[in-house]
C-alpha cells in the first residue's frame, strides 16, 4: 500500500497509468517508485512493499542532496540523477513544477539505453505533472 | 596540531537538529530541507530528506564538522551513514511530544548508548505546558542503566546548542586524551 490518499486517489491513479504505459514502451526498466520530496511512496512498479518504501527514501534523499551539491556549484536546478553501473541503471528524475514536489526513481537493467530511458522517464513525468495539476 | 571532529545530530522530526546546526556553523550550512507532507507527524512546513552540514571552529586547534540526519525511521539508512566514523553524537528530544521517552531510548541504542562514541543529549521545549521534565529523561536513562550528559537546551540559542558541543568535546579529551594534546 502507498501513501495514495493523501495524494489524492485521481491523480495517483493516472500517475499509476502513466508509470504503468512508461515501462511498458521502454526496454529495460525493471521497477519504478513515485516519491514525494520528503520520501514517500505514491505509486510503484514492480517492486515489494518494503521494497517501494525504502527506495522512495532513499531516493528522495539523493535528490535532496543532489539539489544541494548542484545549488553549492552554482547550478539553479537539478533535474535529474544518474547512477550507472555496467549491469544497470537507476534513474532520479524530478517531476516538473508539481505540488508537492515529487519525484521519479527509475531501475533499469542493462537492456536499457540511457538516452532513451531518460527520455522516456521525461515524458513519463510531465505526464504526471499534469495529472497532480488536474 | 589542529584537529577536526566530525559530530551527528540526531533526533526525531522537529526536535531541532537543524535548527541547532544553523545556529552555531560559522559558515551557511548546507541544508536538504524538503516540503513536508507529512503534517500529522509534525507540523511544520520543511523536513530533511538527506542531511544538514555546518562548520565551526571552536578555537585556533579545534574545528569541528557538524551534521545533522534526518529525523524519521524511514531515513533510518542516513543515520548509519552520517554515523560513520563520527567522533560523537548529539541527541535532540522535543519534550512536549508525548513519545519523547520513547524516541530518547530508539535514538541512544541507535547510536550505540555512548559505547561506540561519546553521546550526549538536549531536550528541547521543556518549559512547554504538558512538557515532560528533564528529570523523566534522566530517570529513564538510569532505568536503562546509563548516565549519560543531559540537558535542557533551546536549540535556536547558540550558547545552548554550544555547551553540547562542548561537552562532547570534553567527554572525548577524557576516552583519548591524547587526541586533543597530539
Ligand atoms: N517555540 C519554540 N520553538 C522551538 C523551540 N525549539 C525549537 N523550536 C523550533 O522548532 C523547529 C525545529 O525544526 P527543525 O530544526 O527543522 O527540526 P529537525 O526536524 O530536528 O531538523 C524550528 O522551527 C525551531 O525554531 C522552543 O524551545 N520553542
Ligand atoms: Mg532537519
Amino acid at each position: 500500500m502507498s501513501a495514495g490518499p493523501r495524494f489524492g486517489r485521481v491523480a495517483t491513479g493516472m500517475a499509476q497509468k502513466h508509470l504503468d504505459t512508461f515501462a511498458q514502451t521502454t526496454p529495460g526498466v525493471v521497477s519504478a517508485v513515485l516519491m514525494s520530496a520528503d520520501g514517500f511512496e505514491i505509486v510503484s512498479l514492480q517492486v515489494g512493499k518494503g521494497g517501494a518504501a525504502r527506495l522512495a527514501a532513499m531516493g528522495s534523499s539523493l535528490s535532496a542532496i543532489g539539489s544541494a551539491i548542484a545549488k553549492e556549484a552554482g547550478i539553479v536546478e537539478c533535474n535529474r540523477m544518474v547512477i550507472e553501473s555496467d549491469s544497470g541503471t537507476v534513474v532520479i528524475m524530478n517531476v516538473p513544477e508539481s505540488r508537492p514536489p515529487m519525484s521519479l526513481a527509475v531501475i533499469a537493467n542493462d537492456n536499457s539505453m540511457l538516452g532513451q530511458l531518460l527520455w522516456s522517464a521525461k515524458t513519463c513525468c510531465a505526464a504526471i505533472a499534469r495529472a497532480f495539476r488536474e | 596540531m589542529s584537529e577536526e571532529f566530525k559530530i551527528i545530530f540526531s533526533g526525531p522530526m522537529g526536535a531541532g537538529k537543524t535548527t541547532a546546526i544553523a545556529a552555531i556553523s560559522d559558515e551557511a550550512p548546507v541544508s536538504t530541507d524538503v516540503v513536508n507532507t507529512d503534517r500529522a507527524a509534525f507540523d511544520k512546513e520543511l523536513t530533511t530528506a538527506g542531511l544538514d552540514y555546518g562548520r565551526i571552529e571552536i578555537d585556533a586547534e579545534t574545528s569541528v564538522r557538524l551534521y545533522g540526519t534526518p529525523g524519521q525511521l524511514r531515513f533510518r539508512f542516513m543515520w548509519d551513514i552520517l554515523g560513520h566514523n563520527a567522533a560523537g553524537v548529539v541527541i535532540l528530544l522535543d519534550a512536549s511530544q508525548a513519545d519523547a521517552l520513547v524516541q530518547l531510548d530508539a535514538f541512544v541504542e541507535a547510536f550505540g548508548a555512548g559505547k561506540r562514541a561519546p553521546l550526549v543529549i538536549g531536550v528541547g521545549r521543556c518549559a512547554e505546558p504538558g512538557a515532560l521534565a528533564l528529570d523523566a529523561f534522566a530517570q529513564r536513562l538510569e532505568n536503562h542503566g546509563l548516565n549519560l550528559p543531559l540537558f535542557g537546551v533551546d536549540v535556536r540559542r547558540r550558547e545552548d546548542v554550544l555547551l553540547l558541543v562542548d561537552t562532547l568535546l570534553c567527554l572525548l579529551e577524557v576516552s583519548d586524551p591524547a587526541r586533543l594534546h597530539a
